[in-house]
């Protein structure tokens, strides 16, 4: 079972002799297979709480867990997707995606059969030898989400990965990865500004308080969107028009409103 | 006259207007050349004591590549010098490249290392020259020392820069994907550092001429700078000028060189 | 952020780190020093170098103190730089902004960029002898590139949108340079003194080296033919210290302009 588990997770941050909180006391769990939604106001800690489960920070009181296993430093087996894309610009496509199984010892063979697969699942077909520098910024994330897939991760760690995206590849990438998850489920914990795609990609969403960090209210997508058939829209826009879905993104609105208006001098 | 910054000049790239300018920059030349004969062969406005006419400057090439100068043909010479400075350039480059890339990633190294490379940083690598002869002679082995010092220092500081300037992202990335530390260096840092560690190669490349033609003003056995050393004793200014063509040529040559590997080496990046 | 494999050290340990690194250096010189494996004579401890240093203050050598052969250093320094900058930037400015100009010089700057400023040594000494003139031409030649190709980068590529919102208020082509254009390429300017100020100095070295019958190159040479390491020495740290004193204050300057700027 791969569930991300934050039992009582604080961190501070040390400034020059000076003790800051980033998170205060963090409870949370993303089960086997779900997908969780992190949204929060400017500053909060999500992406903190990312970087906890992906090991390249510590906690300062509390653990993170994931399978199981106590996260001790970042690994293939949590695999992260970056705002940024951090594809290596030096490699070309296939050579990025393969990385991460070399450095596994897999065989050539199997390598090239896993590396194949993906390709094909996120349409990267024919850009085989591109470079990253002759994509455009939604052909490069879709490398990204590949190098992680590929990896069979026992967890995928999203951060804000379609903020670098203009809006129009942001909804396009939203759908595949829908279409993705439905094909390779795995548990996802994923950042983003968007409530929006919040609410169309997650089976929870927990919104965080203002810093420092807390969970405020999880709310529970899957139960809405099964009652409601959001599964039977084809197209996002349509999803995203139902009344149920937009109750659901109201909320969260004015729940993250109350945030901003307590820091508010 | 309108003001012409670079959008400017896309408006103008038209065929008319490259012609133009490809006509202005040849004119340009030629007006100069043809400055230069007059100047010193018809008028004497410019005494050729002092700067050679375009006829001696040939003549002095025939001269040198021919029978010789200053114990050695233009080859010889050219050659001599070159040989010091690749040799030269190649130590420093060698030992600097690490040295950055090590100073760059770790920040104990950079700290126990830096106060040595602080106090050398500062000296100009032509004041290093003095010492050089006084510790090795006029021969090779002082002016190898000399580039080195020269060479070293914008070799350490690129390289050490590359280092700092690769995105945290990519570390991180390369670390969540199980990374080892030699495939780190290797197919990670190396790269990402690369066009960095190629400018300090470059100004590696120029700082060992600069150097190199210096030591060899200053004394030498052999090489471009020993040629210059005599012409000037000689009060032979078409030499001189020679020589400063070789040196030219030959700066340009190697530059040329180091940017033909760079282009190579680096296939991904966008042109 | 940079990108190491650690965090930055505190202030504490990177003091403490430095302060070995330093005795380390100094620890090994005065060991290759004293074992005489070179000769005394031609590797002083760092303690003789300083006292050397300390002589030279007061007492001449080679026909001045240490800080009178920096004075003269520095006077032909000053007019060097004066002579590239004051030619070098508005030539540059002017290569950038109008492209007739910069057609018709570039490809003589070409020809004669990788000719070594010292290669212009045996013409200064044919045309100047040990007068002020030759160093004063060595050292313009080192300085004046980086001050033309920084104030010729700096016009050329201005933000094309300074001079569409010039234009768009309707400014006039003589405000448009003097209001808008020249501060916009300040900041490269700057920089352009800051790097050729830097190559003046190195220049200047070379140049004394061999023209010179006076300044720290001179006082260099005479050490070295005297067999005087310490001397040799000692000169060498006081180039290196006054070059970082001026690359030092130029930074501080360029800082300043590049903070008012709102570009650091």
């Amino acid at each position: 079972m791969s569930a991300i588990v934050f039992e009582n997770v604080y961190r501070y941050f040390t400034r020059d002799g000076k003790s800051f909180p980033a998170l205060d006391g963090i409870d949370l769990t993303v089960a086997d297979k779900e997908v969780v939604a992190l949204v929060g106001p400017s500053g909060c800690g999500k992406t903190t709480c990312l970087r906890l489960a992906a090991g390249f920070e510590v906690p300062t009181k509390g653990r993170v867990t994931v399978g199981g296993q106590p996260v001790n430093g970042p690994g293939p087996d949590r695999a992260v997707v970056f705002q940024q894309f951090a594809l290596f610009p030096w490699k070309n496509v296939e050579d990025n995606i393969a990385f991460g199984l070399r450095n596994q010892g897999v065989s050539a063979s199997t390598r090239f059969e896993r590396v194949s697969a993906i390709i094909k699942l996120m349409g990267l077909e024919g850009y085989e030898t591109a470079y990253p520098h002759q994509l455009s910024g939604g052909m490069q994330q879709r490398v990204a989400i590949a190098r992680a897939y590929v990896l069979d991760p026992e967890a995928l760690l999203m951060d804000e990965p379609f903020g670098a995206l203009d809006a129009q590849t942001r909804i396009e990438m939203q759908e595949e990865l829908v279409r993705i998850a439905r094909v390779n489920p795995r548990t996802v914990l994923f950042i983003t500004h968007a409530v929006d795609e919040a609410v169309y990609l997650a089976d929870r969403v927990a919104v965080m308080t203002r810093r420092p960090g807390r969970v405020k209210e999880i709310l529970d997508v899957r139960n809405v969107r099964n009652a409601e058939r959001w599964n039977h829209h084809e197209r996002i826009e349509d999803v995203m028009d139902l009344e149920s879905f937009v109750h659901l993104r109201t909320h969260i609105w004015r729940s993250l409103r109350e945030e901003k208006i307590a820091v508010a001098p | 006259m309108t003001l012409s910054t670079s959008a400017g000049a896309d408006r103008s790239s038209t065929l008319p207007a490259r012609l133009t300018r490809r006509f202005l920059g040849t004119g340009s030349v030629l007006v100069l050349l043809a400055a230069w004969a007059v100047l010193t062969m018809v008028t004497d406005t410019i005494s050729t004591n002092r700067f050679p006419s375009p006829l001696q400057f040939w003549q002095s090439t025939k001269q040198i590549v021919t029978v010789g100068y200053a114990d050695g043909t233009l080859f010889g010479h050219a050659l001599h010098s070159t040989r010091l400075v690749v040799l030269g350039f190649a130590v420093a480059a060698g030992i600097g490249v690490p040295v950055g890339l090590l100073m760059g990633w770790s920040r104990r190294a950079e700290a126990l290392i830096n106060p040595a490379f602080l106090v050398i940083r500062p000296i100009p690598p032509l004041a290093w020259i003095p010492l050089a002869i006084l510790w090795l002679g006029l021969g090779d082995a002082a002016k190898i020392m000399v580039i080195f010092f020269a060479a070293f220092v914008p070799a350490v500081i690129n390289a050490l820069a590359g280092i700092r300037a690769i995105e945290p992202p990519i570390i991180e990335a390369a670390r969540m994907l199980g990374t080892g530390r030699w495939r780190l260096l290797s197919e990670v840092l190396l790269p990402a550092a690369a066009p960095m560690i190629f400018t300090g190669l470059r100004l590696a490349l120029q700082a060992a001429w600069t150097t190199l033609v210096a030591a060899e003003l200053v004394g030498a056995l052999a090489g471009l700078g020993r040629v210059l050393n005599m012409a000037q004793q000689d009060i032979y200014p078409a030499m001189v000028m020679v020589g400063m063509a070789a040196v030219g040529v030959l700066g340009w040559a190697t530059t040329r060189l180091l940017a033909e590997t760079e282009r190579r080496a680096m296939p991904w990046l966008a042109r | 952020m940079a990108s190491t494999s650690q965090h930055p050290l505190s202030k504490v340990d990177a003091l403490i780190l430095s302060m070995i690194g330093l005795a380390g250096f100094l620890g090994i010189w005065l060991a290759a020093s004293m074992s005489g494996t070179v000769p005394r004579q031609f590797l002083p401890t760092p303690f003789e170098v300083l006292a050397r240093a300390t002589h030279l203050l007061t007492t001449p050598f080679a026909g001045a103190t240490l800080p009178m052969h920096l004075a003269r250093s520095l006077e032909r320094y000053s007019y060097g730089v004066a002579l590239a900058a004051s030619i070098g930037v508005p030539l540059g400015l002017a290569m950038g902004l109008y492209r007739w100009l910069d057609d018709i010089m570039t490809p003589v700057f070409d020809g004669l960029r990788f000719i070594a400023p010292i290669a212009w040594v045996p013409f200064a000494a044919l045309w100047f002898g040990t007068g002020i003139g030759g160093p004063i031409m060595i050292i313009f030649s080192g300085a004046f590139p980086p001050c033309l190709m920084n104030a010729y980068r700096g016009a050329r590529f201005v933000d094309q949108r300074y001079i569409e919102a010039a234009q768009m208020l309707g400014t006039n082509s003589l405000r448009t340079i003097t209001q808008v254009l020249l501060p916009a390429c300040f900041p490269s300017i700057i920089a352009g003194l800051r790097v050729g100020a830097g190559l003046g100095w190195q220049s200047l070295v070379g140049a004394e080296l061999i023209v010179a019958s006076a300044g720290v190159g001179y006082m260099i040479v005479q050490g070295q033919s005297n067999i005087s390491t310490p001397t040799v020495m000692a000169g060498m740290l006081a180039i290196g210290l006054v070059g970082l004193l001026i690359d030092v204050a130029l930074r501080q300057i360029e800082a300043r302009v590049r903070r008012a700027r709102g570009l650091a």
